[in-house]
């Protein structure tokens, strides 16, 4: 009997790297499941998830984190939500489903992209050179988030703590973003 | 050489002394010196020679506007023709060189050309050189190009590497002389977000080339103590260096920050940065550039504006001659005189076009009210100038003032106009100003210092309070108001020598009357017909004199004759800046198939499709070319099984109870009932009922459907649906997300595939055909627990299935399906083999769905359903796009087997002339096909569909190819479709 056996890869070899002032690393262990709310259902919608996770659906552009800090919420459009969590298992989407009971319409997403977390007090200095939005720590609070692009790569980009922020952009580009990323990082530090 | 022009006092800072060249020559200046500061200071008045006559020429002004001192900075690759030497800064190392001349500068031998000035009017290769034709293209253009123009490249790739960045503000100050200063002061006090940008490297604009006292000190030591003010402020960004390019929609505007071009090296940090700067609000205190006077030979080296002569003088310390003389009509002009004589530099004259009485007394100048140049002689360099009267005056240098133009240019950006002010006689902004835009200062027409300075700070306190702001009360910084109020004077009518308008672009008056008397009336017409305001200066200096002259020609006023447009951007951006990182494979993201790593490994030839880079073919040892490996391919897959990684087809995911609704409208056929664990195949029509896209949608429960599309057309798909679902039918409940990149997905083909895949399915899954039929669906296990998705399809015409699995297992899973397969002699194949296949069995691709061709002309016209709408449908219907001499996709068959096919070619009937109008059709796409031994193809000819058996030509003229060719079914294989279903 030959070995059939999957195993994982990481999009990026779980990368890891200090630069002058900016810390960069692949986040690899995060299940990652879209919520589209139901048309018309979208208050009963949002109570299920509320119930389901212990966490208040945040307003669209913000995200909310559990207490014990192993979900996260983001609140990407009107009816669009995605559920970060921490989970082993390989069935996060039916995971997240079964807790909903079918108040929403979930997806799993957790191959489709790749996180970088950036943070360092270079970090917002370094994401000038590649991020369209206002990171002002006035502007874009933390917890805030934004959907933009980045050198061509549509990405999602999260402030979790004051010099901190996650960038989720697609799988089979994670390659180039992080070039793209890196790069900014060297030309300021 | 050494700074025999040195005078005490300026800005530079001594203690330092750097090192350059200029043509070779070893040179001195120091910290704080721009390169035409420095070859001023080193006595060196000639630095290159004009675009036309190649006449001698010197440092004009003091400012990035130029027209004269261009030069060729640095060397090797890092060399850069037309830099204004008066805006590079000095560095240790600087080796700067003239430019267009032909051998020395100073017997540049193409300087004969000036002799021909007669003959090389405006406009002259329009009238001239007409004889004999062919002359024209071979020689005459040629040797005019070669002999006028500006600098030269090195033709090396640029070795730099630049940026391009974002930033927000509150507020953009655009220019940091008196009134900026006091704006970015007041308005950072306020706590608002300011921007604070000049393209000088020393905050302070004109505050440093003058003498004035502001708060009671010098206004460079006020600027410098304003500029650390702001700099200790948080919501403050100096940027100094930087050009506000262009004011764009919404607030944007374009800057070129120049970080490390004032260093020998750039030490691999980005040399230039082209930052978009989003504002709430803008104020313009770009300050105000004077403008020449036009009169005989007042293009020598040596004759300089007023301003910048005082400039040299006061900011850097140098003295632009021994002997200045100054011609003005206006008071500022004095200024340059009395600043000079402090200074204990001769005055020769002071010549005011205006009468009335001297307005200074200068010890030992001649006072000339009334006065008029007429001449001016010296070749390489001023040695006197002649005056209407007859009277000679001996001087090295001539500081000429013809008034101050508002530098209103980034007002006009989104194409408001300016307005004419008559006290100034100079355009100032005009009413229609880009969104959020306020302007101060002489940018604004308010040009003494006192008055822009407040104009400066109380307009930075509106728009501060207008944004919610509590503004502050300090009251703007004291200054007195200087004169500066001047006459209309633009040109020396007497003067029978050519007078210089543009000396850039060798423009003389004569060139604008002879314009005008040829018909050029308009001011863009006579722009395009002298060439007048072009070039890296655009005409900052000459538009307005130009505009005056062209005023006396058609007897109109100055606002009356017009402007031409000013457009970004209002300096030179190096074309490096503009491409950023955007250079080489960093030109576009790339993607990767999940099996990239196996394919690399297994000796893959990539293809980039889109982005995306897919394995083309896997070449193995012996094989001799590409044919080879995908003919083996080909054969081995037919014969048993092979892989193929599929993840780059686009798959959007599709939930909700109005989904079935939805794709109902978006396919041309039915899918209302398709049954959950099928799959159907779907068409998409433009709304002009041309064929967009396919794909297969598999139904995985009640209210889930999951749409595969073309590679290409994966992104305009779902923004396509996502358009469909929120503005044509926002009533229904559905829902869309991509799940294109999270899926590893793989084609199993071949009569092997079952029992490939029975080896790695969970649970006994059960693929027999009975339980898993062609067009089948299922979510399962694969692997021990891994999900995955199985989908009974097949583009090849195989058996076949499409297994698809969490992207981050791709690429074990394609070496778990190559070790399950092994003892089936299992073969990854590549794009080159999938297309081999799909031409054989006459499935339609790109080629084929290339936004010209209808459902008809592919012969799906049975899959636009006659029960339903659909997007597209309507204009399908139009008569003319169903003929019946409509082209149809058939196949096509070499009537020599040996002849290969060639894509592109059309077909024209037996006996027909090869013309467009016997065009019958053309061939879409071509393969050697293994299992026929021949080329095939599959192509649209008129009635396609009744002409089987028909022999006609395959003709492509471009390629020099015709083949007879039979026309047959487009399904070279397996045409009944027993494999795919077995």
């Amino acid at each position: 009997m030959v070995d059939l056996n999957l195993k994982a890869e990481p999009f990026l070899g779980h990368y890891s790297k200090g630069f002058k002032g900016v810390d960069l690393r692949e986040i690899d262990d995060n299940s990652l499941v879209s919520l589209a709310l139901p048309l018309g259902e979208e208050s009963k919608a949002i109570k299920a998830i509320e119930a389901a996770f212990g966490i208040p659906v945040p307003d669209v552009g913000h995200s909310a984190l559990a207490k014990n800090g192993a979900m996260r919420l983001l609140r990407l459009g009107r009816d669009q939500l995605f559920v970060v969590f921490l989970y082993e298992g390989m069935d996060s989407e039916p995971y997240i489903a079964d807790k909903l009971a079918g108040a929403v319409y979930s997806t799993d997403q957790s191959h489709v992209w790749v996180t970088l977390e950036i943070s360092g007090p270079s970090a917002r200095a370094a994401l000038e050179r590649i991020c369209p939005i206002d990171l002002n720590p006035d502007a874009f609070a933390i917890h805030q988030l934004a959907r933009t692009n980045m050198e061509h790569l549509g990405t999602i980009i999260i402030r979790t703590a004051p010099d901190t922020y996650l960038l989720m952009s697609a799988s089979s580009s994670a390659g180039s973003f992080l070039h793209a990323v890196e790069t900014s990082i060297e030309n300021v530090a | 050489m050494s700074q025999t022009n040195r005078i005490k006092g300026g800005l530079v800072d001594r203690s330092q002394t750097l090192k350059f060249t200029f043509n070779g020559k070893s040179m001195q200046g120091h910290p704080g010196d721009t390169l035409a500061s420095a070859l001023l200071a080193n006595g060196q008045k000639l630095v290159g020679r004009s675009f036309k006559y190649h006449r001698p020429r010197g440092i004009f002004s003091a400012g990035s506007y130029e027209p004269n001192a261009l030069v060729e900075l640095r060397t090797g690759a890092h060399q850069e023709p037309n830099t204004r030497a008066t805006v590079a800064e000095l560095f240790d190392g600087l080796t700067a060189n003239s430019q267009n001349h032909r051998g020395p500068l100073e017997f540049d031998v193409m300087s004969g050309v000036d002799l021909l000035a007669p003959f090389l009017s405006a406009g002259f290769y329009y009238k001239t050189f007409m004889w004999p034709k062919a002359f024209w293209e071979k020689i005459y253009e040629p040797f005019i190009r070669m002999s006028a123009g500006l600098g030269s490249l090195s033709m090396q790739e640029d070795p730099d590497v630049y940026d391009k960045g974002f930033l927000h503000c509150d507020l953009l100050v655009i220019g940091a002389g008196p009134a900026g200063l006091s704006a970015a002061l007041a308005a950072g006090r306020s706590g608002a977000k300011i921007i604070l940008a000049d393209e000088d490297f020393l905050f302070g604009g004109q505050l440093n080339a003058e003498t004035y006292a502001v708060d009671g000190m010098a206004g460079s030591g006020w600027a410098a103590q304003a500029v650390a003010e702001l700099a200790a402020m948080d919501n403050v960004r100096l940027m100094n260096r930087t050009t506000i390019y262009g004011a764009y929609d919404h607030g944007i505007f374009g800057a070129l920050e120049r970080c490390t071009d004032h260093l020998p090296t750039s030490g691999g940090k980005p040399r230039q940065i082209l930052w978009k700067i989003y504002s709430k609000r803008s104020l313009l205190t770009a300050g105000a550039t004077e403008r020449p006077i036009a009169f005989g030979n007042n293009d020598r080296p040596g004759v300089m504006l007023a301003g910048a002569v005082r400039t040299y003088a006061n900011r850097y310390g140098v003295a632009p001659g021994k002997r200045v003389a100054v011609f003005t009509n206006n008071d500022d002009g004095w200024r340059t005189a009395t600043d000079l004589a402090d200074k204990g530099i001769e005055i020769a004259a002071v010549i005011d076009s205006r009468d009335g009485t001297p307005r200074a007394s200068i010890h030992g100048a001649n006072m000339v009210m009334g006065g008029r140049i007429v001449d001016t002689a010296g070749r390489k360099g001023l040695k006197s100038l002649t005056l209407s009267n007859g009277q000679v005056i001996k001087a090295d240098c001539l500081a000429v003032s013809g008034g101050w133009n508002p530098n209103v240019h980034l007002t006009c950006h989104q194409r408001g106009r300016p307005n004419w002010n008559d006290d100034l006689s100079a355009f100032v902004p005009g009413d229609d100003l880009p969104v959020g835009m306020s302007v101060a200062g002489a940018a604004n027409g308010t040009l003494a210092l006192g008055a822009a300075l407040k104009d400066g700070r109380d307009r930075a306190n509106e728009i501060v309070k207008d944004l919610g702001f509590k503004a502050s009360r300090k009251a703007a910084p004291k200054a007195e108001d200087e004169a500066y109020k001047g006459a209309p004077f633009w040109h020396v009518g007497e003067s029978r020598k050519r007078a210089w308008v543009d000396l850039q672009n060798d423009v003389t008056v004569k060139d604008i009357k002879q314009s005008h008397a040829e018909g050029f009336r308009s001011v863009e017409h006579l722009k395009r017909y002298t060439t007048l305001g072009m070039a890296t200066d655009q005409g900052k200096t000459s538009n307005i004199p130009a505009l005056a002259i062209m005023a006396e020609c058609t007897g109109k006023t100055i606002p009356q004759t017009g402007t031409t447009i000013f457009r970004p951007p209002y300096t030179p951006i190096p074309m490096g800046a503009l491409a950023g990182r955007a250079r080489g494979k960093n030109f576009r993201p790339t993607r990767l198939t999940p099996s990239h790593i196996w394919a690399k490994e297994n000796g893959a030839t990539f293809v980039e499709v889109g982005n995306w880079m897919r394995a083309q073919w896997f070449a193995r040892p012996g094989e001799k070319g590409w044919r080879d490996s995908v003919d083996r391919e080909v054969e081995m897959t037919r014969a048993s099984v092979g892989i193929c990684d599929v993840t780059t087809l686009g798959k959007i995911d599709i939930q909700g109870k109005d989904a079935a609704e939805f794709l109902n409208h978006i396919y041309t056929n039915a899918f209302l009932k398709l049954p959950v664990g099928k799959v159907r195949y779907g068409l998409m029509l433009r709304e002009d009922g041309i064929a967009y896209d396919d794909g297969t949608v598999a139904r995985l429960g009640e209210n889930h459907y999951v749409m595969t599309t073309t590679t290409a057309n994966a992104v305009l798909v779902f923004r396509r649906l996502e358009f469909a679902r929120q503005c044509l039918w926002p009533g229904l409940d559905v829902h869309l997300i991509s799940t294109t990149d999270g899926w590893a997905q793989f084609a199993v083909a071949g009569s092997n595939s079952r029992s490939l895949l029975s080896k790695i399915v969970d649970d006994g899954f059960d693929l027999s055909n009975e339980a898993f039929p062609f067009m089948a669906c299922a979510e399962l296990t694969v692997c021990a627990g891994t999900p995955a998705r199985l989908f009974r399809i097949s583009f090849s015409g195989e058996m076949a299935f499409e297994i698809a699995v969490p992207a981050r297992f791709g690429n074990a899973m394609m070496g778990v399906l190559m070790q399950a397969g092994e003892e089936f002699d299992a073969v990854p194949y590549g794009t080159e083999a999938l297309g081999v296949m799909r031409i054989e069995k006459g499935h339609a691709a790109g080629n084929e769905l290339n936004g010209q061709t209808t459902a008809v002309n592919l012969g799906l016209g049975g899959f636009v359903s006659q029960k339903k709408d659909c997007i597209g449908k309507t204009l399908s219907e139009r008569p003319d796009l169903n003929r019946d001499d409509a082209i149809r996709l058939v196949g096509f068959k070499p009537v020599d087997p040996a002849k290969p096919l060639l894509a592109g070619s059309h077909f024209i009937n037996k006996g027909d002339t090869a013309n467009m109008a016997n065009d019958q059709g053309w061939m879409s796409s071509v393969a050697f096909s293994p299992i026929m031994g021949h080329s095939i193809g599959l192509g649209f000819i008129k009635q396609g569909h009744e002409r089987k058996g028909e022999i006609v030509r395959a003709v492509n003229p471009a390629r020099g190819s015709e083949v007879d060719v039979e026309i047959v079914s487009p399904h070279f294989y397996d045409p009944e479709g027993g494999l795919q279903r077995g």
